[in-house]
């Protein structure tokens, strides 16, 4: 397709249309429309010829056409950030989104159109997958380039922005609304999240996607061989030897039942899962004075009882992610593991699932300590060098209220007000929301520190590497516990 | 029209003065594009990783090139990058030759055969990548249920999950995808070979070993250098399968350096040893490939 770019200039608007490639009357070409408002408001739209532009394109007596040769294409390719990065008006009713791709994200994104619709407020949405959006964010928050007027975070990068000073404080914006701190209604550990220092400084995130885990279990197989509802670790381990010992021949297609599927590939997947035994068990990743303690004789006892419940699941647990883990739950062939609730609905969907309505789901078992689920929710903040502060946060507030956060809960998004949870029309919808609440309420955040994102990859690794049979209990440990020290002593 | 030259030259070509705007105008883009894209972020990398940020500050230091040799996941890595490039590049090297000194021979079937043999290079490696890990999965993959149904027990066969098989996992993949790269260079480079030498060889009564070793070898020795170039310096720096089949693990097994780099980049934010390790790794390739290149020029000369 040769592309020979047509510039028409209007000096009234100050608008361009540039079409790429093709004939002017073709409509297979594409039109890029960018317009520079008298506000210095620049924008930019494209999409395929249509007969408006078409009209445009071809009407001699407006057009001054220039017959570009690539070199110049490329040169106003370059001129494009310098354009953008001109001062808006700071009055213009225009919000950047920076969202997640999945079901988080589309709960927002739909929010922010009937916003737009209500309210007039134009909101752009950029969406990243969630491998790329934590990098996204902090590039740009990082060198101030203000794109985004609102942004997604999941709670463990919280740590990271707020360390940097990223985000804006949130209190004298309530304040300014006349509230003296966010709604009693929210969950207490989920409004502790967006606090920085962890449940007692500034508020700087407000919580909008209230995930918790949970342990799923098969109440059929439990009833059969008259088992209770795991209270604790050890129970959860005597019925994982029951099921694995009995069912040899159990599972829907015929073959073995594994009484537990753990999700132990290097990196976020291993950490999650050993997290709530960690913990029940006594562990604590820092000490008060933040140094490492993950070798203390509760971490070593807390991964010796993973390798333990490892013998009674599927082999190469080592590296399974949650779809191995989501698939061996699904297709019958093991009977419990720790999970998120995205993955509830699934298992009464009979295209995927082959345990229909055999799927139960409890709060964590305890062990030392009681059960805490590890919590994993989404954040809405507002970046410190946003430009519509205000029109951000009114979204903000907006979107968190229970009327919005009710819509995203129908969406499949669990919320983070109580009174949500005891909704009847979404307990009707989603029965496991009162066993949720409760995890959620008794939950922990992972370990708060600006060094999350590395010191969870090296405990990964050591991990995987008492899983895979690679390492004892206590060399991993040991390592681990070092190499996080190495960690914490760079940072300072 | 330019006024006519008063230089030395005793002639001129009409327009040459506009012929030779043209031609710098020409080659302008793909100047600018190779300034932006290569240039440009060479000398940011080097200076990137020249500095040392704590507690908000930059400042500059060697202390990104000093950490390299302290840190053991970063010998590590470096190490399996090593033993994955000279694993896998040794495999492709030998099946590629024989396919292509076979393939090279009138058989019955031949093209259909050399088709077949192009599909997995075809394929984006996300996508094998993501088949493989599936084939590759102990409890339902085909790999294990082909055994199985051979009545072999599997229960060992872990691949991706065991330490001891995950860097030979990872090494067959890419030999099975990039083997057919290997063989169609050296294919073409046989196609080249002029018939003659063989026919001398013949008549001197050389036998197939001895014609292979002293005629089809030396003569094939610029295909080989550059088959092997292109993939060394692939292989050196290869990212996308080993994050889809196992994502380094289990237990850092096979982490690449480029994953490593990957996670420091953009998960840790510490872009500073990232540059570091990334030129690291430019130079390491660069010596690899000005031996495979002097090797090349002292067979011309």
């Amino acid at each position: 397709m040769t592309a020979i770019p047509l510039w028409i200039h209007e000096p009234a608007h100050k608008v361009f249309y540039l079409r790429l490639g093709r004939k002017t009357d073709d409509e297979r070409s594409l039109a890029m429309e960018l317009s520079l408002e008298p506000s210095g408001v620049f924008r930019i739209r494209y999409g395929a010829m249509n007969s408006a532009l078409k009209e445009i394109l071809s009407s001699d007596h407006r057009m001054r056409s220039v017959s570009l040769s690539i070199l110049s294409g490329m040169l106003l390719v370059a001129l494009i950030p310098g354009l953008l990065s001109c001062q808006r008006d700071p009055n213009a009713k225009s919000l950047t989104l920076a969202v997640n791709s999945g079901v988080e994200g589309d709960a927002l994104k739909q929010a922010a159109l009937d916003y737009e619709a209500q309210t007039g407020v134009h909101i752009n949405i950029a969406e990243f997958p969630y491998a790329n959006l934590f990098e996204k964010e902090l590039i740009d928050l990082g060198a101030r380039s203000r794109a985004y007027d609102l942004i997604m975070l999941d709670d463990p990068w919280f740590p990271k922005f707020a360390s940097q000073h990223l985000l804006t404080e949130l209190t004298p914006l309530l304040q300014q609304r006349g509230l003296k701190g966010p709604d009693e209604d929210f969950v207490a550990t989920s409004i502790a999240l967006g606090r920085e220092p962890y449940r007692t400084g500034s508020l700087y995130a407000m919580p909008y996607v209230g995930n918790s885990q949970l342990l799923f279990y098969r109440k059929d197989l439990f009833a059969k061989h008259n088992l209770p509802e795991p209270a604790t670790w050890n129970d959860a381990l005597a019925a994982a030897k029951i099921i694995s010992e009995l069912e040899t021949n159990g599972a829907p297609g015929g073959g073995k039942i594994y009484g537990y599927v753990m999700r132990a590939a290097q990196g976020n997947a291993a950490v999650a899962d050993f997290m709530p035994i960690f913990w029940a068990f006594g562990g604590e990743m820092l000490d008060a004075n933040y140094q490492p303690a993950v070798n203390s004789a509760e971490g070593i006892a807390a991964l010796k009882f993973m390798l333990e419940l490892g013998k009674y699941s599927p082999p190469g647990y080592a590296s399974f992610n949650a779809d191995e883990v989501g698939a061996h739950l699904l297709q019958g062939t093991a009977a419990m593991s720790i999970n998120w609730p995205a993955w509830i609905s699934s298992f009464n969907d009979p295209a995927k699932s082959r345990v229909i309505g055999n799927m139960e789901f409890a709060t964590l078992p305890g062990a030392k300590n009681p059960g805490q689920a590890e919590i994993g929710n989404w954040l809405l903040a507002i970046p410190r060098d946003a430009k519509n502060k205000d029109a951000a946060f009114d979204f903000l507030l907006w979107a968190t209220s229970a009327e919005q956060m009710k819509r995203s809960a129908i969406r499949g998004n669990p919320p983070t007000r109580k009174s949500l949870f005891n909704d009847p029309e979404l307990v009707a919808k989603f029965p496991a929301y009162p066993t949720q609440l409760r995890s959620l309420e008794s939950s922990r955040p992972r370990p708060r520190t600006p060094h999350w994102n590395e010191i969870e990859n090296v405990f990964g690794i050591y991990l995987s590497k008492a899983n895979s049979g690679e390492l004892s209990a206590e060399d991993a440990m040991n390592q681990a516990n070092t190499e996080i020290g190495k960690i914490l002593e760079r940072a300072k | 029209m330019s006024e006519p030259s008063n230089s030395g030259v005793g002639y001129r070509v009409p327009g040459a003065g506009s012929d030779r705007r043209l031609a710098y105008l020409l080659v302008a883009p793909t100047v600018a594009v190779l300034v932006a894209l290569s240039i440009y972020p060479l000398i940011h990398v080097v200076t990137l990783s020249l500095q040392v940020t704590s507690g908000g500050a930059s400042r500059w230091s060697l202390g990104n090139f000093a950490r390299l040799f302290s840190d053991h996941f970063f010998l590590a890595a470096l190490g399996h990058t090593l033993v994955y490039a000279a694993c896998a590049l040794t495999l492709e090297f030998f099946l590629g030759l024989g396919l292509a000194v076979l393939m090279n021979n009138q058989l019955r079937g031949r093209s259909l055969f050399r088709a077949a043999l192009l599909v997995p290079m075809m394929l984006p490696t996300v996508v094998a990548g993501v088949v493989w890990r599936l084939m590759l999965n102990p409890n339902f993959g085909a790999v294990n249920g082909t055994l199985r149904s051979w009545g072999l027990n599997t229960a060992a066969l872990t691949w991706t999950s065991s330490p001891r098989l995950a860097m030979l996992s990872i090494v067959a993949v890419d030999v099975w995808q990039w083997t057919p790269f290997m063989f169609l260079i050296l294919l073409a480079g046989l196609q080249a070979i002029p018939q003659e030498p063989y026919e001398a060889a013949c008549m001197d009564g050389s036998s197939a070993w001895q014609t292979f070793r002293h005629v089809t070898l030396p003569l094939l020795k610029p295909a080989i250098l550059v088959a092997l170039l292109l993939r060394t310096m692939d292989l050196l720096r290869v990212f996308d399968q080993v994050f889809i089949l196992t994502e380094g693990g289990p237990g850092f097994a096979t982490e690449t350096i480029s994953l490593y780099i990957y996670r420091t980049a953009f998960r840790f934010s510490d872009f500073g040893y990232a540059a570091a390790m990334s030129f690291v790794l430019l130079i390491v390739t660069n010596i690899v490939s000005a031996f495979y290149i002097r090797v090349l020029q002292a067979r011309e000369a």
